[in-house]
């Protein structure tokens, strides 16, 4: 970890927002990656680079369990890829139609949704979580004969909630809905099984617990015919052709690739795969327990996750603003927090009366005793606005 | 929002003198003496008392009548009574510059 003179060192605890530090390999493979031309399809290149994009699409398949190597689709970021796969949907339906999503989603679901239903391409409804879980029971409540689209996160960026999406991915199937599920908390947290969602689309990010830099993302879209492209540009094929190719991934994928951030999701990859996707979950949970156990006992702070299955914690503390605390624990501990809203607005209304929270996300890379130091900051913060 | 590091570290007075422009929050059991303030379109303050660092937060579209705000409570803390004076004839004609621009 980085050292701040004169003070603790750094403990970086906005593993939800930004994964950080990078395992070494990351930082090794992007470094690589700008030494020697990159590998573009199409295009003369040196022989020995490295086909980033091919080699990423294959290793996304094996852990994610996905069928198609060709189906992912690279973005920005999961908020990219809700955008292009929403836009999308709503291009491919000759009229307005009913989407369902939930009061547990980020601003990169809720907004495209909103900005869509103000310009009369579609209505919402929105699933009430209870105690962080969607109900199975009121999804299936909201469908009606013209709901068309389902957007849900697999999990909670604020709760650490994990939904069961089986459930739901049948209830679509079974109903002639597509289904979006954004998983920019989950991909490389938890074991994700793409064959689950058969129909559907599956978000993920790159820059979260998969490892990667900022500014890589992707999607994994099982039936290319469910949207529409909403990109269109150069692909290295069929130049030609003054329209889109129709193949995969060039349908989803126009312009250069961001090479550098691929190359940094592939060794992010091939780092979990080494360590173990079931090792990081576990120890992720272990982290977020270990803190739960420093603040748990202590009456002046608010839990929102008293058992997240994703290490992620929010509380607050009595008589002291999210904000405050956040800074405190900044300035006076050197553990960097996030506070405030979380881009995920519906659920604040529901747990903290839309003012907000601290929270705490640990990564695969934080230890134990990151984990203790960081309770017990809390807890003398907490006492501290309460003497 | 922006961060200053000062000649001299933030010291009770100003605290005090502070409390006379906006509401001031202090958590002197904190491991720093921590304190924020907040004066409604003006800026917002958060420190520790004894340090010299200070977070300033402007609102935007008061920036042009407030980024020196915080500057002009430095200066005139340092000169007691007459300095509050000052300061309160400053924030008067800041405040009625900004009630144009306020929805009535």
């Amino acid at each position: 970890m980085g050292n701040n003179p004169g003070i603790s060192p750094l403990i970086y605890l906005n593993n939800a927002a930004t994964t950080w530090p990078k395992p070494p390999e990351v930082l090794d493979e992007v470094a690589q990656c700008l030494k020697i031309p990159f590998f573009e399809h199409g295009r003369s290149t040196a022989g020995s680079a490295t086909d980033y994009p091919s080699e990423t699409r294959l290793v996304l398949a094996g852990l994610f369990h996905a069928e198609n190597p060709d189906h992912f689709i690279f973005t920005q970021n999961a908020t990219d890829s809700l955008n292009l796969l929403i836009h999308g949907f709503v291009k491919k339906q000759k009229a307005s139609f009913h989407a369902i999503t939930t009061d547990l989603e980020h601003n990169s679901v809720l907004r495209p949704l909103n900005t869509l239903a103000g310009d009369g391409k579609l209505t919402i409804s929105t699933v009430p979580s209870e105690d962080g879980y969607i109900p199975l029971r009121e999804m299936k409540k909201a469908v009606r004969p013209e709901t068309r689209l389902i957007v849900m996160s697999h999990g909670s960026n604020v709760l650490g909630t994990l939904q069961d999406v089986q459930p739901v991915a049948d209830l679509c199937a079974d109903n002639d809905i597509f289904l979006v599920v954004d998983g920019a908390q989950t991909a490389g947290q938890v074991p994700i099984n793409l064959s689950a969602i058969s129909g559907g689309a599956f978000v993920f990010t790159g820059h979260k617990a998969l490892f990667g830099i900022p500014g890589i993302g992707g999607f994994y879209l099982n039936d290319p015919e469910t949207t529409a492209p909403v990109r269109q540009g150069g692909t290295g094929t069929d130049s030609r052709s003054l329209a889109q190719p129709v193949e995969m991934p060039q349908k989803f994928e126009a312009g250069t690739h961001n090479y550098t951030g691929i190359a940094s999701l592939l060794a992010g990859i091939r780092f979990i795969e080494r360590e173990g996707q079931d090792k990081i979950t576990t120890k992720g949970r272990n982290l977020a327990t270990l803190f739960l156990q420093e603040i748990k006992n202590d009456p002046n702070i608010i839990l929102y996750t008293p058992a997240p299955d994703l290490p992620v914690v929010s509380f607050n503390i009595r008589n002291l603003d999210n904000d405050e605390a956040g800074y405190i624990l900044a300035k006076a501990y050197n553990i960097i927090t996030r506070t405030g809203l979380h881009c995920a607005p519906l659920v604040h209304d529901r747990i903290d009366g839309g003012k907000g929270c601290i929270r705490v996300s640990f990564s695969y890379l934080n230890t134990p005793e990151e984990c203790r130091a960081a309770g017990e900051a809390v807890r003398e913060v907490a006492e501290g606005a309460n003497r | 929002m922006r961060e200053f590091l000062l000649e001299s570290p933030l010291t009770p007075e100003f605290l005090t003198f502070l409390k006379s422009f906006g509401t001031v929050k202090e958590y002197p059991h904190m491991k720093r003496p921590y304190f924020s303030f907040e004066q409604e379109h003006f800026i917002s303050l958060k420190g520790f008392v004894g340090d010299s660092s200070v977070e300033v937060r402007y609102r935007k579209e008061f920036f042009d009548l407030t980024s020196d705000y915080f500057h002009l409570l430095l200066f005139y803390a340092k000169q007691g009574e007459s300095g509050a004076r000052k300061m309160l004839e400053i924030t008067d004609s800041i405040r009625e510059k900004m009630k144009v621009r306020l929805p009535r």
